[in-house]
């Protein structure tokens, strides 16, 4: 029994030390800054409506996944001088915007601010947009850009505020077709952080 | 040779790798916080809040401490009361700061910013009273690129950059790399 011991306490030591080296470089990766502001965050945009027919309200959620590490202001930043996450649309010919809406943001304590929390978006945010396409909206595809601006940071510093251009996909019908509603977990539930 | 001394060989051996993938690891962090160490410094020209023109060659003899921030940056400002200390200490032996903002509004964002927000120094509430000048793309890339704020350079009296900072820098580290250049 005990030579089986002696060959695996040195072993299992290995295994020890292999896993503490990824750990640090886990650690290291984690620190570093990224290429540009914009890498910071990844999106995906969804329509609540297949089609969407003219006069009846939809809505556009655009899903934003920040990098492990980062954290970006809230639409409504605790202080007047940080610059608050929008999401401003460029509505083509017919389509009118009834509101935009924002989760709350998250209170928390950063190295860089221990006393103040900030109230900001991390991990993952979906930000909606309630969207009417009218009678002068042009039936079939549409495309609805949509401009993201944000200001990330990490632990210990900041990256210049970048507005992400991202598109929804729709297709417009008549005010009388069948249209089902799509994607139920991201519309069907109120905000989510 | 026994598999036990085998498996102890095996183990010692991974210590010396991990202990010399971690000193390069170490060694390569400090390189890429000062990883421009000792290259001249970028001809550069900024411009103060009265539109007068700054160049870092107009500063040679000085140390230098140029530190790109902007006013939206929390970790900037949180700096800032070191920053402010380091130019009440070391100013009168040569030395100076250099505040960049990268603000995209300019002279419109920062000449209130600078007259109306107070800081807390040692008990004193004070404005950030050290030379301020405009950053901007052009200037962070003749720096080598800015990649988050603040970032700050050390500049020696004979132009040379010899410390990069990333990130809000270390007031006793920061006092110590000063002091060795001045």
């Amino acid at each position: 029994m005990r030579r089986p011991f002696r060959i695996v306490a040195p072993l299992c030591a290995l295994a020890v030390i292999c896993a503490a080296g990824s750990r640090i470089a886990v650690r290291a990766q984690e620190t570093a800054m990224p290429q540009s502001a914009a890498s910071v965050v990844k999106t995906k945009v969804y329509a609540s409506l297949d089609p969407v027919p003219r006069g009846k309200e939809f809505q556009v959620a655009v899903i934003v996944d920040i990098a492990n590490g980062y954290h970006m202001n809230s639409h409504k930043p605790l202080d007047s001088y940080l610059i608050p996450t929008t999401l401003t649309p460029q509505l083509p010919a017919g389509f009118t915007l009834a509101d935009t809406i924002y989760p709350p943001g998250k209170n928390l304590k950063f190295p860089f601010s221990p006393d103040k929390p900030l109230n900001v978006y991390t991990q993952s945010v979906t930000l909606r947009l309630r969207l009417t396409a009218g009678d002068a909206a042009a039936l079939g595809d549409a495309s609805i850009p949509i401009t993201l601006r944000y200001q990330a940071c990490n632990n210990s510093a900041c990256l210049p505020p970048v507005k992400v251009p991202v598109t929804a996909a729709i297709k417009v019908a008549a005010a009388d077709a069948k249209s089902k509603a799509v994607h139920p977990e991201i519309f069907a539930a109120g905000s989510s952080h | 040779m026994s598999n036990v001394k085998c498996a102890w060989v095996l183990c010692a051996a991974a210590l010396l790798v991990s202990g010399a993938v971690t000193a390069c690891r170490s060694s390569s962090a400090k390189a890429s916080n000062s990883a421009a160490d000792f290259q001249p410094e970028p001809d550069v020209t900024f411009k103060n809040l009265e539109g007068a023109d700054v160049s870092l060659a107009s500063l040679k003899g000085k140390v230098v401490l140029v530190n790109f921030w902007a006013t939206w940056c929390d970790p900037c400002r949180s700096e800032i009361p070191a920053l402010i200390s380091l130019q009440d200490k070391y100013s009168s032996k040569g030395f100076t700061m250099l505040g960049a903002s990268m603000d995209e509004d300019g002279v419109k964002a920062v000449d209130p910013f600078i007259h109306t927000t107070r800081f807390n120094v040692g008990g004193q509430q004070r404005l950030m009273d050290y030379p301020i000048v405009l950053g901007s793309d052009a200037i962070t890339d003749k720096f080598g690129g800015l990649l988050g704020m603040p970032t700050s350079y050390l500049i020696s009296r004979d132009g040379k950059i010899v410390k990069k900072y990333i990130g809000v820098v270390n007031e006793q580290q920061v006092i110590k790399d000063v002091e060795s250049q001045l």
